[in-house]
């Protein structure tokens, strides 16, 4: 099959054409290899990744169950770069956005024979000084205060732009983000750029919340989407920014080392959750809520300082945010050889940055037992655009 | 790199050419308003895809430009494109680059651009484009121009055509056009300044101009 010619178009521009398929995804078929001769048969392929339509009311990267690779690239514009350059940057990411999702090569693009069908999606948004200098209205978009337990580095906080890339697989991913970054050139440099890796299957290939680094099921607490709920928790629900939501961006690093000298137990306590099957530890599954009063012989079922308690609604004032977790590991040079450090690409959505993350991460600050092994090293804050309708452009309905 | 001046030496001339050419490759398909373009009986056969042009915020020459694009033949007769036209180009070429006596020149397609049939065919840098000449003003990134494509089976189609940064080596594909040109194959290269006349040693960055 060829990867070009599959639709046929006449009319092209910023907006691209038609689109391919709707925001679904299947579980991945497990295929068994043939193990004899290492390949699996020719004659039956793996079923492709499915694209993902990158229209609609809200940009789909947000929706979609985590992507097994992502890359996030925050952009600082140029100086001279006003309201009519920012249109232009967007048509040409636009363009790219949409040729991207359908699996085509984005027009020009030097490398065109990686393209192909991977699930892509990009989400892009705006950091503070592009909202100040464009100006726009976000009253949502707040910058995080530091918090007593951050360690941050600058090489991976701020940022005036965002696209985040999520995609079936790494190498697809990397060519996207860097076919964005290569675009933006006559307007914006790259500041920083994060990948990390995500496994949303289980071993039998069906859909699974995932797991970070210290093992344990990572999502659980949240909204389901397409829920009201959800719908509450992410989406700015009015003006020019209706549709869109707020992205802040942490890097966590977390201390293997020491998390792999507790026990089990201890494990378990820390987070308040069953490690197998990722249930609150005052028992049902891993969709469950936690029951914060609930005791065993008089004592809290869930430790005080347990993250799930910490960070339940019920200690927020109701506040939640739904977060999407990519794994990270890194290569450090050291004086004999290299060492790895490892921790996770946090994105967490809302509504409202400071209602409802800030809210959140507080409180963690205050108290949580992960703590101890989990640290932020970067942080950055953007406003997520509205979804992009057919024939128009990523931002048109802020920046017009 | 070298040879400012024989460059703006040919691109004088060939700026003159354009100007005496002007009316009949300015007023072609561009004017001749969309009666054809909404035919879609007549157009369906090509279609286009992956369409841009390079910006000229910052080249060399921002007086030209060339758009690239997929053309696909979804039909079962060759389709060949003959003629290209912008409003904001005042001429419009067809060119490929081809080897002349060891160096990679631009040169005009003669007979246009051929689209097998179940084929398709990609113009690209350093291969077949579409020459933009005398534009009448800067390609911005990010803008949007429109391009008209005539083709053999008498279609024409107009295509929305977005600007892109330039992301490549400028020489290789923005040499002065040779409007004249009627270099078939064994040609001999007639140079324009002394200075040419040594012989290939830089493939690339050479701005032969070849007149006849």
């Amino acid at each position: 099959m060829s990867p070009r010619g599959i639709e046929r178009r006449r009319l092209l521009g910023h907006v691209g054409s038609a689109v391919v398929g709707a925001a679904v995804a299947v579980p991945t078929t497990a295929l068994l290899l043939d193990t004899e001769s290492g390949h699996s048969p020719s004659s039956s392929p793996t079923p492709g990744p499915i694209p993902i339509s990158p229209y609609g009311a809200h940009q789909p990267g947000i929706t979609a169950p985590p992507p097994a690779a992502t890359a996030i690239v925050a952009l600082d514009l140029l100086d001279e770069v006003d309201r009519a350059a920012a249109v232009r940057l967007l048509k040409v990411w636009t363009t790219d956005v949409v040729a991207m999702a359908e699996g085509r090569p984005v027009p020009g693009d030097p490398a065109r024979d990686l393209a192909q069908s991977a699930s892509l999606t990009v989400t892009v948004g705006l950091g503070h000084r592009a909202v100040r200098r464009w100006g726009l209205d976000v009253p949502e978009l707040a910058r995080v205060p530091a918090m007593r337990h951050d360690r941050l580095e600058p090489r991976w906080c701020g940022g005036d732009l965002v696209a985040v890339v999520g995609g079936a697989d790494a190498t697809s991913v990397a060519h996207a983000a860097r076919t964005l970054v290569r675009d933006a050139r006559p307007f914006a440099r790259l500041r920083w750029q994060q990948e990390g890796s995500w496994r949303g299957t289980d071993g039998s290939g069906h859909r699974a919340t995932g797991r970070n680094l210290f093992g344990q099921v990572d999502g659980s607490a949240n909204p389901p989407a397409g829920s009201e709920l959800f719908e509450r928790t992410v989406w700015i629900p009015r003006g020019p920014w209706a549709g869109g939501t707020t992205l802040v961006v942490r890097r966590i690093r977390m201390t293997l080392d020491t998390w792999e000298e507790l026990t089990r137990e201890e494990m378990e306590a820390s987070i308040g959750r069953d490690l197998a099957s990722g249930a609150p530890l005052t028992g049902g599954d891993e969709l469950s809520d936690i029951d914060p009063e609930a005791r065993t012989e008089g004592r809290w079922t869930i430790a005080r300082d347990a993250h799930a308690l910490r960070s339940h609604p019920s200690r927020n004032g109701g506040a939640r945010i739904h977060r999407i977790g990519a794994n990270w590991t890194e290569t450090v040079p050291t004086a004999t050889g290299s060492r790895v450090e490892s921790g996770l690409l946090f994105s967490s959505y809302q509504a409202d940055v400071d209602r409802q993350f800030t809210r959140i991460q507080q409180s963690l600050d205050e108290s949580d037992a992960l703590n101890e092994w989990t640290t932020a090293i970067g942080s950055a804050e953007f406003a997520i655009l509205p979804g992009l309708r057919e024939g128009g452009w990523l931002g048109e309905t802020v920046l017009t | 790199m070298r040879i400012n001046l024989p460059y703006r030496t040919t691109l004088a001339a060939i700026l003159a050419t354009a100007l005496l050419g002007f009316a009949a490759c300015g007023d072609d398909k561009a004017d001749a308003e969309p009666k054809d373009t909404n035919t879609q009986a007549v157009a369906a056969a090509v279609s286009v895809s992956e369409p841009w042009a390079r910006g000229t915020v910052g080249s060399e020459d921002p007086t030209m430009s060339a758009a690239f694009m997929m053309l696909d033949n979804a039909g079962t007769e060759d389709v060949t494109l003959e003629s290209a036209s912008s409003d904001v180009a005042g001429r419009t070429e067809l060119h490929e680059m081809a080897m002349k006596d060891g160096k990679m020149v631009m040169q005009q397609v003669e007979g246009g651009i051929v689209v097998p049939a179940g084929k398709d065919m990609l113009l690209q840098p350093g291969g077949y484009h579409v020459m933009l000449m005398d534009l009448n003003r800067e390609l911005v990134p990010g803008e949007e121009i429109n391009l008209v494509l005539g083709f053999s089976d008498g279609s024409n189609v107009t295509v929305t055509v977005p600007v892109k940064e330039f992301t490549e080596e400028e020489g290789h594909y923005h040499e002065p056009g040779t409007p004249e040109h009627t270099h078939g194959g064994d040609d001999k290269v007639v140079k324009p300044s002394d200075e040419a006349a040594t012989p290939s040693e830089d493939a690339e960055d050479d701005h032969e101009g070849h007149e006849h």
